[in-house]
């Protein structure tokens, strides 16, 4: 039982990384809906640069600057040639989705490699994720940055009018949001589930998109979140655990899916719906206006 | 902070031979004046008379292409709002540059060059306190900024730009979201900063009486050009008006007679919620009958916008009924709304009254669509919406090259005239014109004023809401202020007096006394 | 920006010229395919010659062509299905699980009525096979119509709806055809049942009838976009839903209908490739890789935007583009999935490109130096 808890805690941990990293980007005002095509970049990369040298350090350093740089790209694609960032995205998506059929089929197989040690039988990288939750709540709430970040994603010409470039801003929160996710993503090609395959990533990264819709752009409603899709995701793998041989176990692979749809109609209720208008970065999506 | 030490009177600010060419047009021709340290300097104008590119110039966002600005006798070049904001000139805008899901606090010291790292919230209240306490503004400093009143909110903005060392503050259009009641307040707290020898410039369109309340000097502007500089003292609300237009201004149009038919829309304590899912609109109860205007006088985010939605199918009504010739229509879409002969002038005519890159004639189908003589088996009669649009171009005479150019070609006065041609050739009996003259240059809002007065003659009842208490009064036989979603009173428009509807606008139920104010 | 004695400036576009935007599509495929050109180098393999063999394979072989073909009409059909939610300003991705729900409604008939058992059918066998197409219709209408419905209703985002119900319908179609689900074809490779003779359907000059059903399907929707009242509806409310929304025209009702149409041809797709293809017949153990494929409508419906009689030629390049990627993939050893690669570089150069439709290069002569 402590197995699956720790496991959920495991998936858990990818989530809410992924999660964070598209929150930090939303609330400068920049949506990516392909957090899965970054995602699979930073796992796809990271697994190839950690089998090819033995090192997991150096797969994550490769995956954190791969998330980097094509978040950088959406960046330059949303914000300095303003195009529709829902079709970014898409891009984005596609781009890492086709792009890492292809690098990584060779690799296709386990990592083959020691597995990381763990901190009580949790991943250590769980810990990590929740230090950096509450260095962005702290961050966001605290800090001049983070009123800065804030400000250009609910309203760009106020906060470019007050002295702060926001061109500056957003590339800044959409690079370090590419960072986390690519992170993620080796988190869970090297330490969560290290075998490679295509389309691996199996969805995470929209259902990461769901959680950051769903978190009310809070980072501690965020890890909670993560921990309850975290705890559904394994049960889907595991569902004899409680209910033993009711259905065929293809059927249960889909209740992580049918749950997040589930989670996202909750979502349009009315008490949800107003609280969620009033959090939602105002700039969020939105092409800059000239004046 | 760079301006030196000023008396009262020096000269802190001079525009000299200001010029700004745009294709087609010259904004500003050789525009000088001057602003001096504790003076109240206002900039009068039409919209379309320059206005807001002298604001523009004035405050960075633009630069002219001839002449300049002169600081203390120095010429300076504001290549953005930064170095406006850096030589002391502040600005506070009509629309409110604030970001509304933040706090006061907040939203004073974004980008404030001493914020440092980590702010110290605690010393800024203490200092913005400070600062609220000399000029006479209350205000909240844990409220969010949605949260406050127009007044409030400009308040916020005043102290934004006076935190970071504004001594020269550019008001724009600063009475114009204001009930009467904050308008005093707002006066009476300008007047404190004059004496702190601090210069104040608003930009008026056309709040005549308040340029000759509370200014000292006035500088007319038209077409681009000065065409007047006054002592306020020497000016009356005539000789200005003169100067803005050019010629004799009649302030009320001719009132039109129709006898009053029968009742055409009647609502029932109808009330309902805003995007916020807040109380907009609670329990209003009135009616309008055939050949009559009733106007509906508000400031604006009193519930009107909320009433006129729910009115057109477009928001739920929480309770209430709304009954259109005696049929209850509550719960009916808009579109049959429109089939059973109700028309609506939306106030947003962009976003909502118009598809900006659909065609002129895709647009009049709008409100053909669903008609059977313009649709029929499924398809588009084009050829038949071809015509319609070719002849509303010509009785409404939209400057447009054709039926095919796109609606965002056309510019604000055309583009309302279309939405109105639309509208009324479909001859609603029940004409909804929510703002219907808003932004409109003063030959468009007649036209659009007189259309109005003809669908009354024939006998269409119109329901008007409007922001431009004398458009309210010049054009309505029934008057009902709107104050935070009720209706403080319905008045036949010659029991109306403009300080009377303008209290019940603030919420105040007793009529002003007369005399105070002017 | 200078050029010489050229000045270069980037200008706002206020409408793009048919003439324009393909001059630019056709300029973001060439950039791509120079792009993927160093992914073959990387590999080894010369892009000229490999970009011939791939087109010789796809366009001029005559294995290869009606395979080619096969998948364009796959790819025109998934195109179909994401243009018409485009238009309306909504995004269609869930043509994967529509095309599943296609492929299960097509055979969930054909196992009602008997095709699973015997090889004779209950009835008719035309009237099967329309039935068969019915069924495809209405499964994919279904899978189609839960984003619309939600988002019509309940504003749910529609992109990660579509996205969840790829999977959901994935893991049914598993559960259908491996493991004794009911559509297990014999042998219990786990991969479904093969359709009898009889019950395929017909050919039309040598290839699968869906061939010109789909062509005359985008034709249709061309018209209808073009001159119907219902085309003139939707596209007012992907210009401007609150327009619309005054113009009488319900938000609900155009939400949920774009998704139903879109998914109804996407799961038209499912029928196309597993029914009505010669030599597939079933639901293929790779299904998966068909729900891949069908992102190529994306691409599609960008790049002609979203204009049904133009994603035809475009259709028909991509499907030769994969089918001669996957054969010359083998024989030039460059690695598996070159046509995932293609995907993805011409997407997202595509997406790029997307600048020149709003931004003209301006290119004017500068004047003489002060």
């Amino acid at each position: 039982m402590w197995e699956f808890a720790a496991r959920s805690l495991d998936a858990a941990t990818v989530f809410t990384i992924a999660a964070l990293g598209e929150l930090i980007g939303q609330r400068s005002g920049i949506l990516n809906v392909g957090i899965e095509g970054v995602m699979l970049f930073g796992a796809t990369l990271g697994f190839i640069v950690a089998k090819n040298t033995g090192d997991y350090l150096l797969g994550f350093v490769a995956a954190i600057a791969i998330g980097g740089l094509i978040a950088a790209l959406h960046g330059f694609l949303s914000i300095t040639l303003g195009g529709d960032q829902v079709v970014n995205g898409m891009g984005i998506w596609i781009l890492g989705f086709g792009l890492t059929a292809y690098i990584g089929y060779s690799y296709t197989g386990p990592l083959g490699m020691e597995r990381l040690p763990d901190v009580a039988g949790l991943s250590p990288f769980f810990f990590l994720a929740i230090g950096l939750v509450i260095l962005t709540w702290w961050v966001f709430s605290k800090t001049s940055l983070g009123l800065q970040i804030r400000s250009a994603g609910e309203n760009p010409s106020v906060t470019e009018v007050s002295g702060i470039n926001v061109t500056r801003t957003r590339y800044l929160s959409v690079v370090v949001s590419g960072m986390l996710m690519g992170l993620a993503g080796a988190i869970y090609s090297l330490d969560y589930n290290p075998v490679w395959s295509v389309n691996f990533l199996l969805g995470w990264g929209f259902i990461a998109l769901a959680l950051v819709f769903f978190s009310l752009w809070n980072p501690f409603i965020l890890l909670g979140g993560s921990i309850l899709f975290g705890t559904l995701w394994q049960f889907s793998l595991n569902p004899q655990l409680i209910l033993p041989s009711v259905l065929s176990r293809y059927i249960w692979r889909t209740v992580p899916f049918i749950i997040t749809i589930a989670v996202l109609v909750l979502m349009s209720t009315k008490w949800f719906s107003s609280r969620w208008g009033a959090a939602k970065p105002e700039a969020l999506g939105l092409p800059r206006k000239d004046e | 902070m760079p301006i030196h030490l000023v008396k009262h009177g020096d000269t802190v600010l001079e525009a000299r031979g200001i010029t700004k060419r745009f294709p087609g047009v010259i904004a500003n021709d050789r525009i000088d004046f001057e602003i001096r340290a504790g003076e109240i300097h206002a900039i009068l104008g039409e919209n379309g008379a320059g206005k807001t590119t002298l604001m523009k110039i004035l405050f960075g966002l633009l630069q002219p292409d001839e002449g300049g600005i002169y600081v203390q006798g120095e010429k300076v070049t504001f290549r953005s709002p930064l170095d406006a904001i850096d030589l002391g000139v502040g600005m506070v805008h009509q629309n409110r540059k604030l970001i509304a899901a933040h706090t006061v606090i907040e939203n004073i010291i974004l980008g404030h060059p001493r914020a440092g790292k980590i702010p110290d919230l605690g010393r800024t209240r203490d200092e913005i306190a400070e600062l609220c306490d000399r000029y006479g503004f209350k205000i909240d400093f844990k409220a969010k900024v949605w949260q406050l009143s127009e007044g409030e909110k400009q308040a916020v903005e005043i102290l934004k730009a006076l935190y970071r060392g504004a001594r020269i503050l550019i008001l724009d259009e600063p009475t114009s979201a204001l009930a009467p009641p904050e308008t005093e307040k707002l006066l009476a707290s300008i007047r404190i900063m004059t004496r702190d020898d601090l210069a104040l410039v608003p930009f008026i369109t056309h709040k005549l009486p308040v340029v000759l309340n509370i200014s000292d000097r006035v500088t007319v502007l038209r077409r681009g050009q000065v065409t007047a500089r006054l002592r306020t003292r020497e000016a009356t609300e005539n000789s200005l008006a003169k100067e803005m237009v050019g010629r004799e201004v009649i302030f009320r149009l001719e009132h039109v007679e129709v006898e009053r038919g029968r009742p055409i829309l009647h609502v029932d304590n109808l009330s309902a919620l805003n995007d916020k899912g807040l109380p907009a609109l609670k329990g209003v109860s009135f009616s309008v009958h055939e050949g009559e205007i009733l106007g509906i006088a508000g400031v604006s985010g009193n519930g009107q916008q909320v009433l006129a939605e729910v009115l057109a199918g477009l928001r739920k009504a929480e309770a209430g009924r709304v009954l259109m010739d005696g049929i209850d229509i509550t719960l009916t879409g808009s579109l049959q709304r429109w089939k059973n002969g109700m028309g609506y002038i939306p106030s947003d005519r962009i976003d909502v009254g118009s598809i900006g890159d659909y065609s002129l004639m895709d647009n009049v189908l709008m409100n053909y669509h669903f008609d059977g003589a313009f649709s029929r088996w499924g398809i588009v009669d084009s050829k038949k919406t071809r015509k319609l649009t070719e002849e509303l171009i010509s009785e409404y005479a939209i400057a447009t090259p054709g039926p095919d150019s796109t609606a965002k070609s056309l510019s604000g006065g055309n583009l309302q005239k279309l939405i109105l041609a639309r509208v009324l050739s479909r001859k609603p009996r029940l004409i909804i014109a929510n703002l219907p003259t808003q932004g409109l240059d003063v030959g468009a809002t007649e036209f659009v004023q007189n259309k109005l007065l003809e669908a009354k003659r024939q006998h269409a009842a119109i329901l008007l809401i409007s922001e431009d208490l004398d458009e309210v009064l010049s054009l309505s036989d029934r008057v009902a202020p709107i104050y935070e979603g009720e209706f403080m009173g319905i008045l036949p428009v010659e029991q109306a007096g403009i300080e009377d509807i303008g209290a019940m606008m603030a919420g105040l139920n007793q009529p002003v006394q007369s005399g105070e104010t002017r | 920006m200078k050029l010489g004695s050229y000045e270069v400036k980037l200008e706002k576009k206020a409408k793009v010229t048919g003439w324009e935007a393909a001059t630019i599509s056709l300029l973001a495929i060439l950039i791509g395919l120079a792009l993927v050109g160093l992914i073959f180098r990387q590999a080894g393999v010369n892009p000229l010659t490999g970009y011939r063999a791939m087109f010789s394979y796809g366009f001029l072989n005559e294995f290869g062509l009606p395979l080619t073909i096969n998948r364009s009409i796959f790819i025109l059909l998934c195109t179909c299905a994401f243009i018409i939610p485009m238009r309306a300003g909504l995004w269609n991705i869930g043509m994967a699980g529509q095309l599943y729900g296609g492929a299960l409604g097509a055979f969930g008939v054909a196992l009602a009525f008997g095709a699973r058992e015997s090889q004779n059918p209950t009835v008719a066998p035309g009237f099967l096979i329309a039935l068969m197409m019915l069924g495809a219709l209405l499964g994919g209408a279904v899978v189609g119509a839960i984003p619309g419905f939600l988002k019509g209703r309940f504003n749910t985002n529609e992109i990660v709806v579509t996205m969840m119900l790829n999977s959901i319908v994935f893991w049914l179609v598993a559960y259908m055809i491996k493991e004794g689900g009911p559509f297990m074809g014999g042998g219990g490779e786990g991969q479904g049942f093969t359709l009898s003779q009889s019950i395929r359907p017909p050919t039309a000059l040598g290839g699968p009838f869906t061939i010109p059903l789909a062509l005359g399907l985008a034709g249709l929707l061309y018209f209808m976009f073009a001159k119907a009242t219902l085309g003139y509806q939707i596209k007012a409310f992907g210009l401007s839903p609150s327009a619309a929304k005054y113009a009488g025209i319900s938000p609900q009702n155009v939400t949920l209908l774009v998704f139903i149409l879109g998914g109804a041809i996407a799961g038209l797709a499912g029928y196309h490739y597993f029914a009505a293809v010669p030599g597939v017949s079933k639901i293929p153990l790779n299904y998966g890789d068909f729900g891949d494929l069908s992102f190529y409508g994306i691409i599609c419906g960008l790049i002609s935007m979203g204009n049904p009689l133009v994603a035809i030629p475009f259709a028909l390049l991509f499907g030769g583009l994969t089918n001669g990627g996957r054969f010359v993939q083998g024989q030039l050893q460059l690695g598996y999935g070159i046509d995932y690669a293609l995907l993805g570089i011409l997407m997202i150069t595509l997406v790029a490109f997307q600048y020149f439709y709003r931004n003209t290069v301006v290119w004017k002569k500068m004047e003489r130096e002060q």
